[in-house]
């Protein structure tokens, strides 16, 4: 199954928006051919939010994903239906995008493995972009062997990306096995402040014992910049979607309002119809902060505070092999219980901060907890280094074994 | 903040392309002021000196030979005429578009 913003020759491809409702892509996605070279057969596209800009996976202008452990919950966003079909068995594995989250949170909430592959590892030609400093193609499996399997087969070089990674990789499977004894592993404390649900807390708490009783040193360790991500990452998202999306404009491909008189009509017409309410509310956030007389007070200082967080991250991986902490403050919420956009934008406080630093990060199923008599999954994530994904592959597949 | 000024709203939307109706710009205002506010956190950070990020990973200026490709690279490229079909209108192979100066 495949996310519905990554072309399929042929086939329709709507970004589960209105604007693209009819648009067959005319080529297939790079990550796309890689895989029907290695015979794989599609099934389908999957829902996501509109352009994959949300949290929970309502923002779809085609009706929400819902969550395969309960059905009146969000299956988490924005790579809603790619993690819901394969936690209901509907697939063997899924392509998803991720942005600040977008395939780890809905794996985390479907109780399925997302990895977010390094910024750069996956060619994106052929996805429809939403933030390109950010987006990364990667798979959602049932387990970290099969997340592997899948890497190896999208991963590499790509002439029609070219801010794709050219240099040697490895084969992501054969590492697995190896024990993570004697790893160095840094929990941040900033993780675990009070937005996280007592419950999650537990788990995470108790995924971080099993490390460390497979024999892998665990330290506390401080990322303070992590409190400045979300707001980073919101005025960088913006911005970069602001630019991305003018190309909708109802001239070239998808939906075009043509009662309108003068080209000027057209696109305020053609934007206003097919724009769901989330999208044209980022794009109005990035025109705004990109905007004469504000472009260094919000994006040039977003971009220097994301040069902070880098070097967090970065200090922090000169002593250490990974970072580990919950993907998710909470389990999966009520479809419409997050409210307004600025609590779904806080969800992404462990994920974002990530795509920030262009790191590869693992969530990987580490229990169930229950709210209100549903059973909900909880995900475990694992931070590596740039283009370290062996490492967190080890390190989900070890911890993965060990729970069986 | 609080809440940005109708102006503001429409002077963005109209850069941005965007018609809102009377609504729309009602909560656009509220809902884009209560993230700037929340975005104005990023004032308590001192970047003085700090290099913005250009690129994550550290690459920079990927070229290539200045000359034409023979073929569309890896078959990837889709052919133009089938590119020209997709847009809502079209005449003899061109994209067609509406009057760009009004009556």
């Amino acid at each position: 199954m495949i996310k519905d913003n990554i072309l399929i020759e042929g086939e329709k491809c709507t970004a589960a928006s209105k604007i693209l409702e009819n648009y067959i892509a005319p080529y297939d996605a790079t990550v796309i051919s890689n895989l029907k070279q290695a015979g794989a057969v599609f099934l389908g596209k999957t829902n996501l939010d509109e352009f994959a800009m949300g949290a929970t996976g309502e923002n779809s202008a085609f009706g929400p994903a819902l969550n395969p452990h309960d059905h009146t919950r969000a299956a988490g966003g924005s790579s809603s239906g790619s993690a819901a079909a394969v936690a209901a068995d509907l697939a063997v594995y899924a392509l998803g995008s991720d942005t600040g989250g977008s395939i780890r949170a809905p794996s985390a909430w479907c109780g399925v493995v997302g990895l977010k592959p390094t910024y750069g590892l996956v060619s994106r030609h052929g996805l429809i972009a939403m933030a390109s400093s950010l987006d990364q193609i990667g798979p959602i499996t049932k387990t970290v062997e099969d997340a592997a399997i899948v890497l190896n087969t999208i991963a590499g070089y790509d002439p029609m990306d070219s801010t794709s990674h050219n240099g040697e990789l490895p084969d992501y499977t054969a590492n697995l096995n190896k024990p993570v004894k004697g790893l160095k592993i840094a929990v941040p404390k900033e993780f675990f402040s009070k937005g996280l649900d007592g419950q999650v807390n537990n788990l995470t708490q108790a995924a971080i014992a099993k490390l460390e009783s497979l024999g892998a040193h665990i330290d506390q360790v401080s990322l303070p910049m992590i409190n400045f991500a979300i707001a980073t990452y919101y005025i960088i998202v913006s911005s970069e979607v602001s630019a991305n999306l003018a190309r909708y404009d109802g001239i070239r491909y998808g939906r075009s309002a043509n009662k309108a008189k003068s080209l000027l009509d057209a696109y305020l017409e053609t934007r206003a119809e097919g724009l769901g309410a989330e999208v044209k509310r980022r794009i109005m956030l990035g025109t705004y902060a990109l905007s004469a007389g504000y472009y260094d007070a919000y994006y040039l200082k977003a971009q220097k505070v994301r040069a902070l967080i880098k070097r967090d991250f970065e200090n922090i991986f000169e002593k250490y092999d990974v970072i580990v902490g919950p993907t998710m403050p909470y389990a999966a919420p009520k479809l419409g219980e997050l409210g307004d956009s600025l609590s779904a934008y806080l969800a992404d406080i462990y994920t974002a901060p990530v795509n920030l630093a262009g790191l590869p990060a693992i969530s990987v199923p580490c229990g169930q907890v229950e709210v209100d008599g549903s059973k909900l999954p909880v995900g475990f994530q694992i931070i590596g280094k740039h283009f370290d994904e062996a490492r967190i592959l080890q390190v989900a597949h070890n911890f993965e074994k060990s729970r069986q | 903040m609080g809440k940005l000024s109708k102006k503001e709203i429409e002077r963005v939307a109209s850069l941005a392309r965007i018609k809102l109706d009377e609504e729309e710009k009602e909560k656009m205002a509220s809902e884009l002021g209560a993230v700037l506010d929340y975005i104005d956190k990023l004032k308590e950070v001192n970047t003085d000196g700090v290099e913005p990020i250009a690129h994550i990973t550290g690459m920079e200026n990927i070229l290539r030979k200045d000359e034409p490709m023979k073929k569309p690279l890896e078959g990837q490229a889709a052919d133009a005429a089938k590119l020209v079909k997709m847009a809502p209108d079209s005449k003899d192979n061109f994209v067609k578009v509406k009057a760009v100066f009004g009556e």
